[in-house]
């Protein structure tokens, strides 16, 4: 037997090294669009059916394969596939254009493999949107939404139509990574999560990972939303202005260096939107006091150097301001500015490295008569990720990286405004520095087997100088039984650490894996395993809305969470890929999720340990998406059933509850319709089953006030939620540059519970008096169809 | 200091696109076995003292009966102890119990015992000094868009330094103690010295809410509490002005815990706070 094994390996031994006699060449070069020179990220290269490669962020690709003649096919979805063949006899260097698909119907349709690479990839529970399918989707009061469209894919959410971030699957807000060019955004949201932070026209495409998360990601649990924005056009200068009922937008994009050339040596791309001084605020004379306003910048620009380096920079500034005239003013935002540099070490070897700068601000200005102050928060951050992708050859490609970041957390500073007596203060600063090193490496082990996995160790150290408490049983929090309460433990002392020194030291492993198993060649089963730790914790006191997002990081009192994901799934392609369906079932399972005590205090509060629990929690799910890729008709049917729970200490006695995302069933269907040249149409049907929420089970009243007595957690639910959205987009006649889009969001004007409410009755004949009466009151954030208009042109 | 802005932000962004429907019809809500209420607590009052403690006993009811009918405990055995004499509270009618002996001192502290269906009771809670008022007006300002337009009582006060202190405001107009659910309360009625200690504090209004006409009588009263007692009403006044709108509740609307517990069978636990407080107060015809 043992001889028989021995014969084995040795006639494996023998044939590998006569396929490495063979000998073997490079191919590698640089896919882009055709019109604007836009690198393209994600193109399928296939070399003769079966070995292929896809195109990096940079839309850089490398193969190495024997040598030979190849029939090449490369396609992307939206684009024309090229199909050519190749001579292998050497390392070569191959750029090529890609042509978008024109929106002539009467052409012969070019059936491509483009719906192939959800089948043949090892990637799952991923998600993409192109800039041009989310401008076709319904959108509130006509603003396309990068975030609200994913909501409409199986497995996102949000916990109601005004609440900031997304969830994926049962996770919270604060649980997504969520890039702009490689750079973190703390805050995705503009107007309290009616829009995402995030300009449709500057943007290239958007994925989005729910599971199977790569190792060169880390640092959130839930998700990874990857956001590119475009480069911009090398080869002329464009520009494009749209008007909508709730903002003005414009950009501008060019060459640079071109000369007298075709194609610039480099490009820009610079866009900006500004939201109207006050928007919502003319719907009514009442909130003349009331102003609220949201604008933010794009910018991005690349250089070649020369044939194997380009240079990259990038940048977002926003801004958010709400303010009520005598009482209170916000103004908080997101910046950032990305400078990385690509290498093309040799034609198998890819180097990246990026330095970032990001900072998210937040001002409250209590305008009070008499203890009028401004609160400030900040956070900056510094990092620098340096990434090596290695194409070995045509089934193996390894990727080793590190993330550094520093982070600078200024939690509070408070400054007394208007000579009020209010004594000024200042939290102390926050230091932290976060690595992640990774490696990922992709196989294809058959034809029907690839494999990636990888591995990441992330470290997280809280520094000083700071002065951290000491409480009298190391504990912030005692919890009491009998009180069903925490009681905060009293500070006995503190330890002072020095700049630099170490305070508290945090490091895991990260292990990653994905495999994909071709059944037939139009399906496919996959299977994901993915661990992640979270050091950084949202400090957020609603469910929605508020722009008090205070990050807190991990460190003495603080742990950080940690989650294990496994995923199975199933996918298949109909009639050539007219049609694609996928099923995914996934488990999660949560430590160490953070939650709030009862009576939690978030606000102007320094030792946040003390307002912090922390539990497991669990979610569960199976997600369908069905496609229509094809054909006048197309858009997708999902559903997602799903259930996420917590249980910590202390809350809904100590059992599991459901935690605010949790919804068992979600259905969207997304259509859109192109009726001919200049028509469009759009519209997505939304129905979800009930979202949690808390009814009262007792009434008594104290000092004067009705108040209510709660028992389970979340034990109630809302009713169904559905609505109808409908769009129609009007393109311009050839030779002419302006396009009309009309929308109507919630058709059938269903009043759908945002929230329902316990309260007393509190005024009569607009008088405020305590009535000693109590109703139930229910919100709808839509009651009625919501009319827009936007237009846009091109110069 | 403790804020609740968000709730302004979202619902006055709220207003102009949602709407309201009232569905006190359309819901049933369950409710839970009676739970025991404790209002009330001992205030020591050198201005105008008063004529005895009073703590009062009721039981909850479902949260959406407008009977009318505050289910009251007579039934049961109140006493509070100041660690040398034990105060026996008798039943004095509508839930109330009273004792006229007892009269409480500055750093005392106070063990509220209840045996009521068979179940003990027991509450801690220590009586803290209250500043004095420096000055006592009556102003007149314009309506701003959280007040109305009218007349305010404000005091001017001068916190003691390098003590923590929590105060609570109380405003009666003519004779008429007066509080309405609002969603300013849980800033302005009560307050910690952390942004302020030391200092004076000028033109403090104790109630926003409540406005007077020339020639109307009010009573001003600065209370000091426990920091304990600060956080409950802080949660009672939020609780009290959001209703339990759990759009913006995060974390949903919980039960707001007390100080008193159940020491025979800590599940059924109690509801409302035994306190112990010291009370500054003074009284003031509003004139121009």
């Amino acid at each position: 037997m043992t001889n028989v094994k021995m014969a084995v390996w040795l006639g494996c031994i023998l044939y590998c090294g006569l396929l490495y006699g063979q000998q073997e060449f490079t191919v590698s070069g640089y896919v882009q669009e055709a019109s604007s020179s836009e690198k393209l990220f994600g193109v399928t290269l296939v070399f003769n059916g079966s070995m292929g490669t896809t195109t990096n962020e940079y839309g850089f690709y490398s193969i190495t394969l024997p040598a030979d003649n190849y029939g090449l096919e490369i396609s992307y979805l939206g684009f024309q596939t090229i199909r050519q063949e190749i001579s292998l006899q050497g390392n070569q260097k191959i750029n090529f254009e890609l042509v978008e698909e024109t929106n002539e119907l009467d052409e012969v349709v070019v059936k491509s493999n483009r719906v192939a690479k959800a089948i043949t990839s090892t990637e799952m529970s991923v998600a993409t949107l192109k800039t041009e399918t989310i401008k076709k989707i319904p959108a509130i009061l006509g603003e396309p939404d990068l975030v609200k469209s994913i909501q409409l894919l199986p497995g996102v959410s949000s916990v109601n139509e005004a609440a900031s971030g997304f969830n994926v699957r049962g996770g919270s807000a604060d649980q997504n990574l969520v890039l702009l060019d490689e750079a973190t955004l703390y805050n995705s949201s503009h107007l309290f999560g009616f829009y995402s932070v995030f300009n449709s026209d500057a943007i290239k495409d958007v994925k989005l990972y729910k599971g199977g998360i790569p190792s060169v990601y880390g640092g959130r649990l839930s998700s990874v939303l990857d956001v590119k924005q475009r480069e911009g056009n090398a080869k002329e200068f464009n520009g494009l202005a749209s008007v909508g009922l709730i903002s003005a937008k414009a950009l501008v994009e060019g060459p640079l260096g071109k000369g007298e050339a075709k194609e610039g040596k480099g490009s820009y791309m610079i866009a900006g939107r500004r939201s109207y001084a006050d928007a919502f605020t003319f719907l009514s004379s009442e909130f003349k006091d009331v102003s609220a306003y949201f604008y933010d910048l794009n910018l991005k620009a690349n250089y070649e150097l020369n044939e194997n380096n380009k240079l990259y920079l990038s940048g977002y500034f926003g801004r958010d301001k709400f303010g009520i005239k005598g009482l209170v003013n916000t103004f908080w935002g997101n910046g950032s500015g990305t400078l990385r540099w690509t290498s093309v070490l040799s034609d198998k070897v890819f180097l990246q490295a990026s330095g970032i700068y990001s900072n998210y601000s937040y001002n409250l200005d209590n305008l009070r008569s008499g203890a009028e102050f401004r609160w400030k928060s900040v956070i900056n951050n510094y990092n620098f990720k340096p990434r090596l992708s290695w194409f070995i050859n045509g089934n193996n490609t390894v990727k080793v990286g590190t993330d550094f970041t520093y982070y600078n957390f200024k939690p509070g500073q408070i400054s007394p405004l208007e000579g009020s007596s209010v004594v000024p203060q200042t939290f102390q600063d926050n230091f932290a520095f976060e690595t992640g090193t990774y490696v990922d490496y992709q196989q294809k082990v058959s034809d029907k087997l690839s494999l990636q996995y990888g591995l990441r160790w992330s470290t997280f150290n809280r520094l000083g100088k700071a002065e951290v408490n000491q409480y009298e049983t190391g504990n912030p929090l005692t919890y009491d039984p009998e009180l069903d309460n925490y009681i905060v433990n009293p500070v006995v002392g503190t330890t002072a650490y020095t700049s630099g020194e170490t305070i508290k030291s945090y490091n895991a492993f990260e292990p990653r894996f994905s495999m994909r198993y071709l059944l037939t060649d139009n399906s496919s089963v996959k299977a994901s395993y993915n661990r992640m730790n979270q050091y950084l914790h949202l400090i957020s006191n609603t469910t929605s809305a508020t722009p008090l997002d205070v990050w807190a990081p991990s460190g003495t009192y603080l742990k950080p969470q940690s989650l294990d994901q496994y995923a199975l799934g199933y996918f298949k392609t109909f009639k050539e890929g007219a049609y694609d369906l996928s099923l995914e079932g996934y488990y999660k399972n949560i430590r160490d999720v953070t939650d709030f005590k009862n009576g939690a205090d978030l606000l102007f509060t320094e030792s946040v340990e003390t307002e912090f629990v922390q539990g497991n929690g669990r979610a569960y799910g199976l997600e369908l998406q069905v496609n229509k890729n094809e054909g006048k008709l197309t858009g997708w049917l999902s559903y997602t059933l799903a259930r996420s729970e917590s249980k910590v200490l202390g809350i809904n006695n100590n059992q599991y509850y459901p935690t605010n995302s949790d919804q068992l069933h979600e259905l969207n269907l997304v259509g859109i319709y192109k009726l001919n040249n200049r028509w469009d149409f759009g519209a997505n049907f939304i129905f979800g089953s009930g979202r949690p929420v808390t009814y009262p089970t007792g009434r008594y009243s104290q000092n004067g006030l009705v108040l209510a007595d709660y028992s389970d957690r979340n034990g109630n639910r809302l009713p169904a939620y559905h609505r109808l959205d409908i769009s129609a987009t009007l393109n311009p006649k050839s030779g002419k540059n302006g396009k009309w889009t009309f929308g109507l969001v919630n058709v059938y004007a269903r009043q759908n519970a945002s929230s329902i409410y316990f309260s007393e009755v509190s005024e009569v004949n607009d008088q405020e008096v305590a009535t000693g009466q109590t109703q139930a009151t229910k919100l709808s954030i839509f009651g009625f169809p919501l009319p827009s208009i936007s237009y846009e042109f091109k110069f | 200091m403790k804020t609740h802005f968000n709730i302004l932000f979202v619902i006055s962004v709220l207003m102009l696109i949602s709407c309201e429907v009232d569905v006190t019809n359309d819901l049933t809500i369950e409710t839970t076995a009676p739970k025991l209420i404790i209002e009330g607590g001992l205030e020591r009052n050198l201005k105008n003292p008063l004529g005895g403690q009073r703590i009062r006993l009721t039981a909850t009811t479902n949260f959406l009966d407008n009977n009318g009918q505050t289910p009251l405990v007579e039934d049961a055995v109140v006493t509070v102890s100041d660690g040398i004499t034990s105060y026996e509270f008798t039943y004095a009618g509508n839930g109330f119990y009273e004792n006229t002996e007892l009269t409480p001192e500055v750093n005392g502290e106070y063990t509220l015992e209840i045996v009521w269906n068979e179940e003990a009771y027991q509450a801690v809670e220590t009586l803290n000094e209250v500043p004095l008022f420096d000055a006592i007006y009556s102003v007149f300002e314009e309506e701003t868009l959280v007040t109305d337009e009218g007349y305010f009582a404000k005091f001017d006060s001068t916190d003691p330094a390098g003590i923590a202190n929590f105060y609570y405001h109380r405003i009666a107009r003519n004779g008429e103690f007066i509080v309405v659910p609002d969603p300013g309360n849980s800033d302005v009625l009560v307050i910690s010295d952390e942004f302020f200690d030391g200092q004076q504090r000028v033109g403090v209004n104790p109630n926003d809410e409540i406005i007077f006409e020339i020639g109307d009588e009010a009573i001003v009263q600065q209370l000091g509490i426990s920091e304990a007692y600060y956080d409950y009403l802080y949660e009672v006044f939020v609780q009290s002005s959001a209703g339990g709108f759990s759009f913006v509740g995060n974390p949903p609307p919980e039960s707001i815990r007390g100080n008193v517990k159940n020491l025979t069978n800590s599940a059924n636990r109690p509801l409302g706070f035994f306190y112990a407080a010291d009370v500054e107060e003074a009284t003031l015809i509003i004139t121009e």
